[in-house]
């Protein structure tokens, strides 16, 4: 983890006394909270790089707190969801689970259970971010790779040995030798097996 | 002669004798012989004496002899015919009166043979009363003039038997008529007569006279009957081949009657030429067969118009078993025939009348269970062939429904007890599974037996069907309308927990974070200030959502009150519930008092309470129906008290108060809030409402509202 500042908790209800209540129980136990009315609010604010997680009303004025799951995943915003709802189904409550939430909690709601939530939320997001940095410093690695290199990259993650690969690309079995050594040098994989994970990590599209 | 003599001689006695003497020439001659006997000297007797021929003397007294014997025989002879032929003579002096009877006379008057001796009057008494004036009258003029009047009259027997007679009388002249001088000059002094009984004669005249009166009478009629039924008989002389004709036929055959024989050929050209060989085959199958002959045929008038006939015929045979006559009758049918044609026209136009209309006729008895006439059209409308022979009444009564004749069953019961129409509607199932809906109108005329009706029988599937998918629709209708208003329920009682749920679940997250604030070390007072200040705002809040709640229904209320005749809430919702009240078989019987107050209230909040009360008490009964009464009564302190009451499934054993609680209901779509909502309106005008079971079955439903209306008025 290399940030270490205060995890953030959002909320989202239309119901003032409610939003309120939560955020004055999450800054009770020493997290910061922040309050939205609706979806929009929310998202025209400035995203946190900090751990953060959401606690989400179902019924929401202008687009449900469904819709809203969803619309953030459209966008490629990832963050942990938990819901509230006065009267929430079995249903709908699959359905938000299903969509990744965290938790789906009924209004009135024992507090434990909410801050219980929040904490898992919170632990996902973390991780979460741990491998979306991970990911962005490979793909930093691997953007300094020459073409050549890459393409040779594909080949030997895909298992060929270097006489196949050089019969592949038309050069000599000394010259894929020569790529195979920087490229492993510039992505920082100490074997081959590494180098396997850091392609899976960058979803690379093998050919063949 | 000897005999005599040889005692004469011995005893000396005289002789007197008679005896013949046979002359030498034969003749025979009777002698009288007196002789006196004497003795001579030597003591010998001696006789002396004459002899006188008698011959003649013996002669005459021989033809007295025989006259007399014959004139008795003759008289013997006489009263004997007298007697057989019941007639008598009679003989009347008219100079004494004395009256001479025989004894046939005797008889035929009644009495013994010279019973007693005769005078006129006492035959003028047994003369019967109504002949005896014209009897005597101008007897004398006829006698005088020398007729031999002949007389008819009743005579009375001592008996009382009347007896007819007739007397034929001729008179004489003197005792022994043997005085002609006395004839022309002299009075007749007698007068000598017969009387015979006729009655039988007469009897038989009579009868003959019947007969043959009553033969020709006979004959008259036979005519008459012949020519009021055209009806006219014909006797075919086989032999001969001709035929004779009844007047009657001739008029048939449109001739004029006549005497005399036809010839045989001559008839059979009258036939029509289409039925001739017909006609013809039947004659020679009857002299064959001996069977009587029954053939129909048509004949060509002179004047060219057909005539339908129906002849018979039967032939006579003589010993041998020679065929020698038939004999038989021609009937003039074209008139029935006509008519039947045009019978069957008109059955044939009924029947396909009924075919088109889908409507059957009959007739039948429902008691005994006879059927009198069921059309063809009627046959098939419960799948039956009438070609197929006659239909019994049970064939037609067991295609109806069970459940349906059930109903049907005390309707027919009812009318044919009290000699009404009926109509009604029933399904049948036919043998071939089709099932249909049918309408059986029935008319019994009170002058007929009891049960018999007359009436048609009408396919009314189509109807029915039609009426079922309406009904459906309505239901359909009434249905959706449930749901749209449970659904309305539905969402108003989701939105009204949302409103109380969110601040109450606020002051509960809240409160949680207030305990936190203050188990923070050290305490975070601050917060926890703010945070009590904000459970109290939501609070706040969940009141305040309920308050605007109750004013929901209160807002403006006092406004809207206006004096209203509850008499006519009642009776618009009446007419308003009467169609779903209908349907359950349910009868609203409003029982008003006559002045009822009236109140001051808000209209559509009254008609509410009725509509909800008056709904579940429906509701109630919709399966058994029942009835549904409305009472009303206003008490001493002016309260208004209504109460209604229903018949159907009760209240519930336990928390019979729970029933006015929110949302419960004892119906699958039920919105438990009808009686929720009754009670706040009630409430809301400061009275109560509440329910008690009926002792016999179902409960009431009562509602006090409190009056005071005369202030607000």
């Amino acid at each position: 983890m290399k940030s270490v500042a205060v995890p953030t908790v959002f909320i989202i209800d239309d119901d003032r006394g409610m939003r309120q209540a939560v955020q004055d129980l999450v800054e009770s136990i020493g997290l910061r909270a922040e309050s939205f009315a609706t979806g929009q609010e929310f998202l025209s604010k400035q995203p946190t790089s900090n751990p953060s997680c959401l606690v989400l009303d179902v019924r929401l004025p202008q687009m449900s707190g469904l819709d809203f799951q969803r619309r953030l995943t459209e966008i490629g915003m990832q963050i942990p969801i938990i819901f509230i709802t006065a009267h929430g189904d079995v249903p709908m409550s699959v359905r938000a689970l299903k969509s990744g939430a965290v938790e789906f909690l009924t209004k009135p709601f024992r507090d434990q259970d909410l801050l219980d939530a929040i904490q898992q939320a919170l632990q996902r997001d973390c991780a979460e971010r741990e491998q979306q940095a991970e990911v962005h410093e490979l793909h930093g690695r691997y953007e300094a790779l020459t073409a050549r290199e890459r393409e040779v990259m594909g080949l030997v993650v895909s298992g060929m040995l270097n006489k196949q690969i050089a019969s592949e690309i038309g050069a000599s079995e000394a010259t894929v030798k020569i790529h195979r050594g920087n490229l492993m040098q510039k992505m920082q994989a100490g074997s081959l097996i590494e180098l396997v994970r850091m392609a899976d990590n960058l979803k690379l599209v093998l050919r063949k | 002669m000897q005999e005599i003599k040889d005692r004469a001689t011995q005893s000396g006695m005289d002789l007197d004798v008679e005896h013949r003497i046979l002359l030498p020439d034969g003749a025979i001659k009777y002698l009288h012989a007196v002789a006196h006997a004497g003795r001579d000297s030597s003591g010998n007797v001696e006789y002396m004496g004459v002899v006188t021929d008698i011959t003649e003397r013996k002669r005459a007294e021989e033809e007295r002899r025989t006259l007399s014997r014959d004139l008795q025989e003759s008289n013997a002879r006489l009263e004997e015919a007298q007697r057989v032929a019941h007639v008598g003579y009679w003989e009347w002096d008219l100079e004494t009166g004395e009256v001479i009877w025989s004894d046939e006379t005797y008889r035929i008057f009644g009495l013994k043979p010279q019973e007693r001796p005769m005078d006129l009057a006492t035959v003028r008494e047994m003369v019967h009363p109504e002949d005896r004036e014209a009897l005597y009258r101008g007897v004398d003029v006829e006698i005088d003039a020398g007729v031999h009047p002949v007389a008819e009259f009743q005579i009375v027997t001592p008996t009382g038997q009347v007896r007819t007679v007739r007397a034929i009388t001729s008179k004489l002249w003197g005792a022994m008529s043997d005085d002609p001088d006395n004839e022309s000059s002299g009075k007749a002094r007698r007068l000598f007569g017969t009387v015979q009984d006729i009655t039988e004669i007469k009897r038989a005249e009579e009868a003959h006279h019947t007969l043959s009166r009553d033969l020709q009478e006979s004959n008259a009629r036979l005519e008459e009957a012949q020519r009021v039924a055209h009806i006219g008989h014909y006797e075919w002389n086989l032999i001969e081949n001709c035929v004779t004709w009844s007047e009657e036929l001739y008029r048939i055959y449109g001739l004029p009657p006549q005497k005399g024989t036809i010839d045989a050929a001559t008839v059979l050209e009258m036939i029509h030429p289409e039925d001739r060989e017909y006609v013809f085959r039947e004659a020679e199958e009857t002299i064959r067969s001996g069977i009587h002959s029954k053939a129909e045929h048509r004949i060509v008038r002179p004047d060219g118009e057909v005539r339908f006939i129906q002849g018979l015929g039967t032939v006579k045979r003589d010993a041998s078993g020679r065929a020698y006559e038939m004999f038989g009758t021609g009937q003039d049918i074209t008139d029935r025939k006509l008519a039947e044609q045009a019978l069957r026209r008109s059955q044939f136009y009924l029947s396909e009348g009924e075919r088109l209309a889908h409507m059957g006729s009959w007739a039948c008895n429902l008691v005994t269970r006879e059927i009198f006439h069921s059309s063809d059209e009627n046959a098939h409308m419960y799948g039956f062939d009438p070609s197929q022979g006659p239909i019994s009444f049970d064939s037609y009564y067991n295609t109806i429904f069970p459940e349906d004749e059930r109903v049907l069953r005390p309707k027919l019961e009812n009318a044919i007890s009290s000699e009404a129409d009926y109509d009604v509607e029933f399904r049948i199932r036919r043998s071939d599974g089709v099932i249909r809906w049918l309408r059986g109108i029935g008319h019994h005329d009170p002058s007929q037996e009891i049960g018999e009706y007359v009436g048609i029988t009408m396919d009314i599937t189509e109807r029915k069907r039609a009426e079922e998918e309406r009904e459906r629709l309505r239901q359909l209708e009434a249905d959706l309308a449930r749901i749209n208003r449970v659904n309305m329920m539905g969402e108003l009682a989701a939105a009204l927990a949302h409103e109380i749920k969110q601040p109450i679940a606020a002051s509960i997250t809240s409160a949680n974070a207030l305990r936190r604030w203050l188990a923070h070390d050290p305490p975070d007072l601050e917060r926890a200030q703010a945070t009590a200040t904000r459970i109290e705002q939501d609070a706040n809040r969940a009141a305040a959502v309920i308050n605007s709640l109750q004013s929901f229904y209160r807002t403006g209320t006092p406004a809207e009150r206006h004096i209203v005749d509850l008499k006519e809430i009642i009776g618009e919702m009446t007419v308003l519930l009467r169609v779903e009240a209908d349907r359950h078989s349910i009868k609203i019987h409003p029982e008003l008092e006559a002045d009822m107050p009236k109140i001051l209230a808000n209209r559509v909040q009254l008609q509410q309470v009725f509509m909800n009360l008056m709904l579940n008490a429906i509701e109630a009964m919709k399966d058994t129906g029942g009835e549904l009464t409305i009472k009303s009564h206003a008490n001493p302190e002016d309260r208004l008290i209504v109460s209604i009451s229903d018949t159907g499934i009760g209240l519930p054993a336990e928390n019979a108060e729970q029933i006015f609680d929110p949302f419960h209901t004892t119906k699958p779509q039920g919105t438990g809030m009808g009686l929720t909502i009754t009670r706040s309106i009630v409430e809301s005008y400061g009275g109560r409402v509440w329910a008690t079971p009926n002792q016999v079955a179902g409960a009431t439903f009562h509602f006090m509202l409190p009056g005071e209306p005369e202030a607000h008025l």
